[in-house]
């Protein structure tokens, strides 16, 4: 059986879900590395790409709180129910009026079920899996490298940005905690840190000379003061965070 | 679909929300949110609107994934609801294996309250709407 077969058995098993219970609108199968499985036949695969593309962004840092087990998204007229089975995600999107107990018992008994079916019956995997790697013989033992020191990594700071303003303010500098300066300049044997990598959580990065903070109010609280012109290049505002980095000479 | 990862390695980041301009119902938010952090299972919570930033969670290792987190949830929501026409989103619900993140806006505060499994996601959905 292959997984084409797989897709028509799911297809039949989410039309006839729907068939049950009307008020889901859309459901549809996918896997954690993009993939559709399967999808009922009013759901278009546009629509389930972008779905994927939306839930990439959280799948992708949800190992952090030890991978997604389900996801469910309230809006004021319905929902929408993602749970993982294996490493499938299974998304049923239902009116407001839906009785989710009713929705549950349906889809967490019967696709588990059918799943479970399908792999006893031929236990071919859903997923299309890579080919296993070539085990290569084993090479004559070369000396070890030396890692190369610390200097390569970059300590990281997740600050929050605050305004710098004022008219004697270079457009150029951004002001960070002498703590955290001298942090990074006994971390490289006391060099002098002059400049600054910044980087957004949307991926805009700048260099920025930098100075210790002057006003003693924003001491010690993590924060970066940045005149208008970086936050302007950066497309951020006071109060969103940022990476910085020192940039080594 | 799974990105590379960047890896930075992390080091001292902020612990303790900071103190700036607040509107009266973002006082109100951050006083439920530190009533919330005593409930049990719960680990701690992110605030952010278009001034400031508070968050407040007990391993700030984890700051920057979670904030990260934080946003992509919320931003799923919105997009999900557009898509779908599911019209105003209220809260999304990610559930892992070892933690909860209950994400909300309200106004204009974008709230996400991380816990434990254990913990009564209903609970805290009450005391933050109860505003």
């Amino acid at each position: 059986m292959d997984n084409e077969v797989y897709a028509f058995a799911l297809k039949n098993t989410l039309n006839e879900i729907r068939n049950v219970c009307p008020d889901i609108t859309h459901t549809f199968i996918f896997t954690e590395d993009g993939e559709i499985l399967a999808a009922d036949e009013n759901t278009h695969e546009k629509t389930i790409i972008q779905v994927i593309d939306t839930f990439d962004g959280i799948l992708e840092k949800a190992e952090k709180i030890g991978g997604v087990e389900g996801i469910t998204l309230e809006g004021s007229k319905g929902r929408v129910n993602v749970s993982c089975i294996k490493d499938i995600y299974f998304a049923t999107v239902t009116s407001r009026k839906a009785d989710i107990n009713y929705v549950n018992t349906v889809t967490q008994v019967l696709i588990p079920t059918v799943l479970k079916l399908l792999e006893k019956i031929y236990p071919t995997p859903l997923k299309n899996t890579p080919p296993p790697p070539k085990i290569e013989p084993e090479k004559t033992e070369k000396p070890p490298i030396e890692p190369e020191p610390l200097l390569s990594e970059l300590p990281v700071n997740q600050l929050i940005v605050e305004n710098l303003g004022g008219l004697l303010v270079p457009s150029d500098t951004v002001r960070i905690d002498n703590e955290i300066l001298s942090q990074w300049e006994k971390l490289y044997e006391d060099r002098k840190i002059e400049e600054v990598e910044i980087e957004t959580f949307n991926g805009k990065k700048t260099r920025c000379k930098v100075k210790p903070i002057k006003d003693s109010k924003y001491e010690g609280k993590g924060v970066i003061q940045m005149p208008e012109k970086v936050q302007l290049a950066l497309e951020i505002k006071k109060g969103e965070l940022v990476r910085a980095k020192p940039v080594i000479q | 679909m799974v990105k590379k990862k960047k890896s930075f390695p992390e080091t001292a980041a902020i612990t303790e929300p900071i103190a700036v301009e607040e509107t009266t119902s973002e006082k109100d938010v951050r006083a439920n949110l530190e009533e919330i952090k005593t409930y049990d299972g719960v680990i701690g919570y992110i605030l952010r609107n278009s001034t400031s930033a508070a968050i407040d969670l007990k391993d700030p290792t984890k700051i920057i994934d979670y904030a990260i987190l934080s946003s992509s949830a919320l931003e799923a929501s919105e997009k999900l609801c557009e898509l779908f026409d599911l019209g105003e989103a209220k809260n999304i619900n990610v559930e892992g294996k070892d933690i909860k993140v209950l994400s909300l806006v309200i106004g204009e505060n974008r709230i996400s309250v991380f816990t434990e499994k254990n913990a009564d996601c209903e609970k805290i959905l009450r005391k933050l709407h109860s505003l």
